[in-house]
């Protein structure tokens, strides 16, 4: 140190300090750097993180359009219900959160996971609705464990109901969750995962009409996941409604009809095709798949031996039995192969190709003219009939008066039937027909297989002398609400067969009903019914007898009324029900009064 | 003891560009929490008042006569951070102690005494470099409370106690061999501390500066969350309170450690670079009183602090921009925080101590 200097010499430390201090200025330069990268050229990259942070698109649900029957008596509507939905992000320890919410609702947590698996492609905060349905109790249960299980909240959402239950379920359909294959493919465009879609019945045929168009709502939302109020919406679209040609009070009977049978009921305006009734049963009520099945109940109901699921009306197959002795009729008249007066001797059974075939009436009818053998239905006679017709010519008229084809009507799933001939037994059968099926066919057995909404719609065709009618549950009357099926009249059958014909078997019909035929059960006092019972053997009366047990014949009975200008056809199927007579007759008279009653 | 001339001495602007950082904390600190209760920009503009206080009554005692007491003071901070660790259960939570209806950290308060305790060490050194045993005494003194205060958990606090030993050393002079032995120790101390020390959640944090959108909704959230904020202020921002970032709590921390991300957000990077201007003066003029110390251990006290405020201030932007791992550094006078502005006042104090100082006496 110098004598002559007051201060220490302190160079060497503040060239350290500088040194150190310029390191300190590079850095924040270089931070400035950092930040221009981020906030100048990365900017939209994380401007549109934010805005994804902050805002929450969700879909406000479209209220599906109602059902009503004729007289807007609604059969489906929606009506508001609590369903309890899980945000993944707030989950403070996600297996320890689901233990709880599945404890709390009741849920195994397996069930849980496997759900929200399910939509783990959905963008986060998104809510997963774990339960549907939840009842009041449900509600204040969650709602007061609020603060806990932030996770957990209730949304409400317009739900599918179906007021009266399983009431015309087979008509209306049902609906399911879309699955992820179908949202994939190109089928549902607007649709989002969770949304419920019409199965079977007018619920899918008439999908695009009933299906609203989904509204959505932007909204703030803050790092919980909390709405901070919305920016923008769009009102959703409801679907439109649509009415039904069913008669309520009509449905209903049919309905009560069946209870506790197997089987199916038609009632149809036989001048428009216009559905008053279509019932079958078993039923099953479509609420529940809205509310969703267990695993377990699932498997319950699709296992069912009834196959409660199953339309019978449209979709069950079966012989028609005595009712194809009409077709018969009409045909051999038609065809002159017969007349009015043309009479056979029925002696309870008789011989044909070196085989007895019977009468149901073991002591036989004796002699009979067509009116009256089907009046009586009498086998012996019909077998003579079908022998001089031939099954090629007997598969023709079939075909012409609506059987085995199907009727058009505007429900999914319609099943065919089946009318034999020749070459139809060569191509499929790959073996010749034998003349003895011809004997079977024309009382309406052998293969001969149709569903009971072709005979319902056999019957209005007979009833219209030879005008076809398509059947149809949508009301065309109603402006834009969409047009059922082309119900332009097919009267194919009335180019070819005479009204006379028609006259003369129609005859037959009113006798059976009228005047103590085997259709009596269906007499309606001041309504001239015109019917057609039918029993189907299922297997031959000898082996029933051989194997020692009595197997019940299927039941069938359809007719109109009244005979001359028919307003309404009835189409009776008790499955394993006995004698047409004695039980699907007397059903039949019941909704014959019923429609008399209202239209009196 | 303090006449006209000290006084005449004092550096106002320093003070003035002290007030400003600390005003604008305060201001975006209003931003940040005043939808949440607390009321935490009036507090901190309480705390502001205390520390300015604070302040002059350093001003009052020349700092050579601090110095003298340093050692009882750093003796009296070591056995409070004693205490708290063998009573953590009654007297403390983490790195805070209750004093009544108060809470403060006295790790903060550390800091200024370890500047003291080291210019003492120092102050009086003046070979061209520094010994072995000079190195091993720093180290000592700084390692006692650095182990203290990482005990507590308090990471974020001792590491920033390390530039303070690492800058006496540089001033001391540094042999080459000593920065290859010393770099040598912290890589050891780093893999013995990764493996005993650091917690799980500290580690992700480490791993997730490197892959940060590995993990969004985890360890990495705040790091992206940070950037989001930042990156969508974009450049002229989105306007003071209006960043949806930090009004939405998207942002963690963010009238604590956050701060400044939510200046990235709200002012964009014209405020950014604004504030870096204040924040730089306010260096400058804190590195340069350096040279106008009287004395060695001036030179010692004035380096010192300015490296603490400027070692912190790179640590935290680094961090919420996402470069450096959240290890829990608050932006000094930014940042809110009662203990931790006051420390930082009291440092600023020590260089106005020193500067209006300069002349020697008699």
């Amino acid at each position: 140190m110098e004598k002559n200097r007051i201060y220490e010499d302190l160079s060497i430390i503040l060239r350290r300090v500088q040194g150190v201090s310029a390191v300190i200025g590079a850095g924040l330069l270089l931070l400035i750097f950092f930040f221009w990268k981020v906030q100048v050229l990365d900017h939209k990259k994380y401007w549109a993180l934010a805005e994804a942070n902050r805002t929450r698109e969700s879909v406000i649900g479209a209220p599906r359009g109602l059902i009503t029957d004729r007289n807007e008596i609604i059969l489906a509507e929606n009506s508001a219900s609590f369903k309890a939905s899980i945000i993944r992000e707030n989950c403070q320890d996600y297996d320890r959160s689901l233990g709880e919410v599945g404890q709390l609702l009741g849920i195994p947590i397996e069930d849980l996971k496997s759900r929200i698996a399910k939509f783990e492609s959905l963008p986060l905060f998104r809510p997963i609705t774990v339960k549907d349905n939840l009842d009041l109790k449900d509600v204040s249960r969650i709602e007061s464990r609020r603060l806990e299980l932030p996770e957990l909240i209730v949304e409400t959402d317009p739900r599918r109901y179906y007021p009266f239950g399983s009431l015309a379920a087979h008509v209306i359909g049902y609906m399911q969750e879309l699955t992820e294959q179908e949202l994939k493919s190109d089928a549902y465009p607007e649709r989002n995962l969770g949304d419920m879609v019409g199965r079977t019945g007018v619920e899918r045929e008439y999908e695009s009409l009933l299906v609203g168009v989904d509204g959505w709502r932007l909204e703030i939302v803050d790092s919980q996941g909390r709405s901070r109020g919305e920016t923008s919406r769009s009102e959703p679209a409801p679907g439109r409604d649509i009415k039904l040609s069913l008669d309520f009070d009509l449905q209903q009977r049919a309905t009560q009809l069946l209870e506790g049978r197997e089987g199916a009921i038609i009632v149809l305006d036989p001048r428009t095709g216009e559905v008053l009734a279509l019932a079958s049963f078993p039923t099953y009520d479509p609420n529940k798949f809205i509310t969703r099945f267990s695993p377990q109940e699932w498997m319950e109901l699709i296992n069912r031996e009834d196959h409660p699921l199953e339309n019978r009306a449209i979709r069950g197959l079966y012989s028609p039995g005595s009712l194809f002795k009409l077709t018969t009729a009409l045909g051999a008249l038609n065809a002159g192969l017969i007349s009015e007066q043309t009479s056979f001797f029925c002696p309870g059974s008789a011989n044909f190709y070196g085989r007895s075939f019977n009468c149901w009436q073991r002591g036989g009818h004796g002699t009979l003219s067509l009116t009256d053998a089907i009046r009586y239905s009498c086998n012996v006679y019909f077998y003579n009939v079908g022998r001089r017709m031939g099954i090629d010519r007997i598969s023709h008229y079939a075909k012409l008066l609506a059987i085995g084809q199907r009727t058009g009507i505007d429900l999914p799933g319609e099943k065919e039937g089946l009318v034999p001939s020749q070459e139809w037994s060569r191509n499929t059968r790959k073996s010749d027909w034998y003349p003895g099926e011809t004997i079977s066919v024309s009382i309406g057995q052998g293969p001969l297989v149709v569903t009971p909404l072709q005979i319902a719609v056999h019957t209005a065709l007979i009833a219209n002398r030879g005008h076809g009618i398509v059947p149809h549950l949508l009301e065309p009357s109603v402006s834009g609400q969409g047009q059922p099926p082309a119900t332009a009249a097919n009267s194919r059958a009335a180019e070819e067969i005479g009204v006379k014909v028609f006259d003369t078997v129609i005859r037959g019909m009113w006798k059976s009903v009228n005047e103590g035929g085997t259709g009596r059960g269906a007499k309606v006092d001041g309504f001239e019914v015109c019917g057609k019972t039918g029993s189907t053997q299922l297997i031959g009366r000898e082996r029933a007898q051989r194997l020692g047990k009595v197997i019940k014949t299927h039941s069938w009975f359809t007719g109109f009324a009244p005979r001359d200008n028919p307003q309404v056809a009835v189409t009776v199927l008790v499955e394993f029900g006995g004698m047409g007579g004695a039980t699907a007759a007397p059903l039949a008279r019941e909704l014959f009064s019923l429609f008399k009653e209202k239209h009196d | 003891m303090i006449d006209r001339r000290l006084i005449e001495n004092i550096d106002w602007v320093l003070i003035v560009l002290l007030v400003l950082n600390c005003l604008l904390g305060v201001v975006m600190i209003y931003s940040a929490s005043h939808y949440v209760p607390g009321n935490y920009h009036w507090r901190q503009l309480i705390f502001l008042g205390a520390s300015l206080i604070a302040l002059f009554i350093v001003l009052l005692v020349d700092y050579q006569i601090l110095m003298t007491f340093s050692f009882y003071l750093y003796g009296a901070v070591v056995a409070v951070l004693m205490l708290m660790l063998l009573f953590s259960r009654f007297i403390s939570k983490g790195s805070w102690i209750k004093l009544g209806i108060f809470q403060a950290q006295p790790s903060e308060l550390a800091k200024i005494v370890i500047i003291l305790v080291l210019a003492r060490l120092f102050a009086e050194y003046k070979r061209s470099h520094v010994s072995a045993g000079a190195a091993a005494t720093s180290s000592l003194l700084v390692g006692l409370p650095f182990v203290l205060v990482a005990l507590q958990p308090d990471l974020g606090t001792a590491i920033s106690f390390l530039p303070l030993l690492l800058g006496s050393l540089i001033l001391a002079g540094l042999r080459r061999k000593a920065v290859i032995g010393m770099l040598l120790l912290a890589f050891l101390a780093g893999i013995a501390g990764w493996n005993f020390y650091l917690k799980d959640y500290q580690k992700q944090r480490l791993a997730t500066v490197v892959f940060p959108s590995r993990d969004p909704q985890g360890a990495g959230y705040h790091i992206l969350q940070s950037k989001i904020a930042i990156g969508s202020g974009g450049f002229l921002g989105k306007g003071f309170a209006k960043g949806s970032q930090s009004q939405l709590k998207f942002l963690p921390a963010r009238h604590t450690d956050f701060v400044f991300s939510v200046i990235g957000e709200e002012l964009g990077f014209v405020g950014v670079v604004g504030v870096f201007l204040l924040y730089g003066l306010f260096l400058w003029r804190l590195f340069g009183t350096a040279g106008k110390s009287r004395d060695r251990a001036g030179v010692y006290i004035t380096f010192m602090v300015s490296l603490m405020f400027a070692f912190q201030l790179l640590v935290n932007v680094a961090m919420v921009i996402g470069i450096f791992p959240i290890v829990g550094i608050p932006l000094p006078l930014l940042s809110y925080g009662g203990s931790s502005l006051l420390a930082n006042c009291l440092g600023v104090g020590l260089v106005l101590n020193v500067k209006m100082r300069r002349f020697a006496n008699i």
